[in-house]
């Protein structure tokens, strides 16, 4: 009987530890807040658990996650890009219109994807041997490269489709990219996400790239003092930042074959932002993981679909997204001590 | 408990001033509306037969409908032989717009339209120009507060009430009906609103279940129709008072086997709105001829400038399905 009861009390106690030593990760909180919300609104509503509206948040965060991963090495680097949404639609704009004059997609693809990279290699110069802030940098960017997507299409429609030009076999391609499903279910707009993910946390944890990224983020005179690149290292972020904006532009048009550069990305630097702090990366450098942001991302997303299944009006799901932007960070901070404890 | 209740008499007090300079300043206008009078410096540059310089400020020249409206004024100028150029801030700003405004008058202008982005924050720049004696019409988007001399466009509210008939209409008079704008609180977006709603409300078997905000950046736009449809799985038939949830919902109807299911009426004449137009996924659009609106604004202010009285335009709205959708596309072909 006693033996037991010792032997109760000590696997509570190694199961209380347990607990104690997950919240002691980063993302443990989160993921709970995550899940909170999930719980939430599977009773409150009908409808959020069924899979299809599962998927359905899926398909709706993963161009934002896409973007928001390339900002988490940004942000690691104590950095950040404004520039993003005016990537997002320049690069998008110009595939669909080389897919439109009737180029095949390999190469329409990497034109946009290119065109991604060498802004943020620009970008990445500015705020490196240019010396500017990058808030600075990027915001003249954000500028620079939205009012170049205006001329490129003098303000008209950009719409992806055979009527418009463009060879059949192309577009479908183009179109299951944007709009397919693997094996008939997940949306492939969620399958690359995951894709993209799988690769960064790769990039991120297990590589000397992303090692570098966290020193430079860390301390930078230490990393330069231990022989790392810092203005490379930062160049080279930005290019990957550019890279995925690019990228997640040119799925968004092949998602909704029509695209504006005066609407397509507008203010979408915020939201990746966003949803990059929310998962726990810092404006002050050297902190955030992958898996934070794909957190964060979610629940953005399960906030937004929530809210509208909920019936809540439009102008209330603003001040709510807000608030849990917000209250997200400052419970991060104020569990800062008690983790590093 | 008593702090909060003296807070609340306080902020009472507060704003009764407010209000009441409202109401007073609102009365002082209405007093205040004399008639227009050409200034002397414009009169004699015309007498000149040099060739009068009109602006057309647009209030977003980086959206959809810029390039339509820019067309509207290359026409008028090739037309009239005027030297006409469209200006206007890029994404819609209200400060931009009138700061650019406020240093055409000064420049020197011999008229001006103008589309608001907003009709509070545009109304004392149309009246200060109005007061120097620089004529000025609106068109597109009408500022009924300013003393404008004319407005060339859509009858707003009507052109709702015309989508929520034909909405109503092709749901046989019974179903519920989303109402879907990318935004919200703007006034043509009320204006059409209230037009649908007055419409639709003649239909006793048509339930309207919400308006949604659906934003303005296509991914979230497409996003909030279907999440709204999601959360209202009894939904018959969506009406979109704009350019871009229409062919978004069309989409979004198209991709889930809701075609015929749920019935779209919406706005504008955008390539992918055409195109399901065409597949009978949207059944029907109404075009606002937007050239039309703008080339009609420098016509009234050339007649201001001739002297001549001049009156508001309906530029009217025109239904398209897929029957007629074919008409259009030649006109526009004919057009450019």
């Amino acid at each position: 009987m006693e033996q037991t009861a010792v032997q109760t009390s000590r696997a509570r106690h190694g199961l209380a530890r347990r607990l104690l030593r997950m919240f002691a990760v980063r993302e443990t909180g989160i993921l709970l807040a995550l899940l909170i919300i999930c719980a939430f609104l599977s009773f409150a509503t009908t409808g959020f658990l069924a899979l299809r509206n599962l998927l359905n948040i899926g398909r709706q965060i993963s161009l934002l996650g896409v973007m928001a991963i390339g900002m988490t090495f940004v942000l690691i680097t104590r950095e950040v890009d404004l520039s993003v949404g005016s990537i997002y639609a320049f690069s998008g704009l110009t595939t669909g219109i080389l897919l439109v004059k009737g180029w095949l997609l390999p190469p329409a693809l990497l034109f946009g994807l290119v065109i991604g990279a060498a802004i943020g290699f620009v970008n990445g110069l500015l705020s490196t041997y240019g010396k500017l802030p990058s808030f600075i940098a990027t915001l003249g960017m954000l500028s620079v490269v939205r009012g170049s997507a205006l001329l490129l299409t003098d303000g008209q429609p950009v719409t992806v489709n055979t009527s418009q030009g463009g060879r059949s076999d192309v577009i479908e391609q183009f179109y299951f990219l944007g709009q397919g499903h693997l094996f008939n279910v997940v949306p492939m707009l969620l399958v690359i996400f995951i894709v993209v993910a799988l690769a960064a946390w790769w990039l991120l944890s297990r590589t000397v790239f992303g090692f570098r990224v966290y020193a430079v983020g860390g301390s930078e005179k230490a990393a330069r003092l231990s022989g790392i690149q810092v203005f490379q290292t930062k160049i080279l972020t930005f290019m990957l930042m550019g890279l995925l904006s690019g990228f997640a532009g040119i799925l968004s048009l092949a998602f909704l074959p029509s695209g504006q550069a005066g609407r397509t990305g507008v203010g979408l630097e915020l939201d990746v932002i966003a949803a990059a702090i929310v998962g726990g990366a810092s404006l002050s450098g050297g902190e955030g993981t992958i898996l934070g942001t794909v957190l964060g991302v979610l629940i953005i997303g399960v906030l937004r679909n929530g809210l509208v299944l909920l019936g809540i009006s439009p102008f209330w799901q603003t001040t709510i997204i807000g608030l849990v932007i917000i209250f997200a960070v400052a419970l991060d901070k104020w569990t800062e001590n008690r983790r590093l404890k | 408990m008593n702090m909060k209740i003296i807070n609340y008499q306080i902020g009472g007090w507060l704003l009764l001033p407010l209000f009441s300079s409202f109401f007073i300043t609102s009365q002082v206008r209405a007093e205040e509306s004399i008639a227009f009078t050409l200034s002397s410096t414009i009169k004699e540059r015309i007498a000149k037969e040099s060739s009068p310089v009109i602006r057309v400020s647009y209030h977003d020249v980086s959206n959809e409908f810029a390039p339509f409206i820019k067309k509207g004024v290359e026409k008028a100028a090739a037309d009239f032989k005027v030297d006409v150029k469209l200006v206007g801030p890029v994404g819609a700003d209200a400060e931009k717009q009138v700061a650019e405004i406020e240093s055409l008058i000064q420049k020197g202008v011999d008229g001006l339209a103008i589309s608001s982005v907003s009709t509070d924050a545009l109304a004392p720049v149309i009246n200060r120009a109005l007061a120097q004696g620089i004529p000025v019409v609106t068109y597109n988007t009408d500022n009924p507060t300013s003393k404008r001399l004319a407005f060339a466009g859509q009858d707003l509210v009507e052109s709702g009430r015309i989508a929520g008939k034909l909405l109503a209409d092709t749901l046989d008079g019974k179903g519920n009906v989303l109402i879907t704008t990318l935004d919200a609180a703007a006034q043509w977006s009320l204006d059409r609103e209230k037009g649908a709603r007055e419409a639709l409300a003649q239909y006793p078997g048509i339930k309207v279940l919400a308006t949604i905000n659906t934003g303005t950046e296509p991914q979230q736009i497409y996003s909030s129709v279907e999440n709204a449809v999601l959360a209202h799985p009894d939904v018959n038939g969506i009406l979109s008072l704009e350019c871009c949830s229409t062919p978004a919902a069309g989409d979004y109807v198209q991709r889930n086997g809701l075609t015929g299911k749920v019935k779209i009426v919406g706005f504008d004449m955008l390539p992918e709105t055409i195109k399901l137009v065409q597949g009978n996924i949207i059944s029907a659009t109404i075009d606002q001829a937007p050239e039309k609106q703008s080339y009609e604004a420098v016509r009234l202010l050339l007649d201001v400038l001739k002297g001549k009285e001049i009156k508001s335009v309906d530029t009217g709205a025109a239904v398209y399905d897929s029957k007629n959708i074919g008409d259009y596309l030649i006109a526009s072909k004919k057009g450019s």
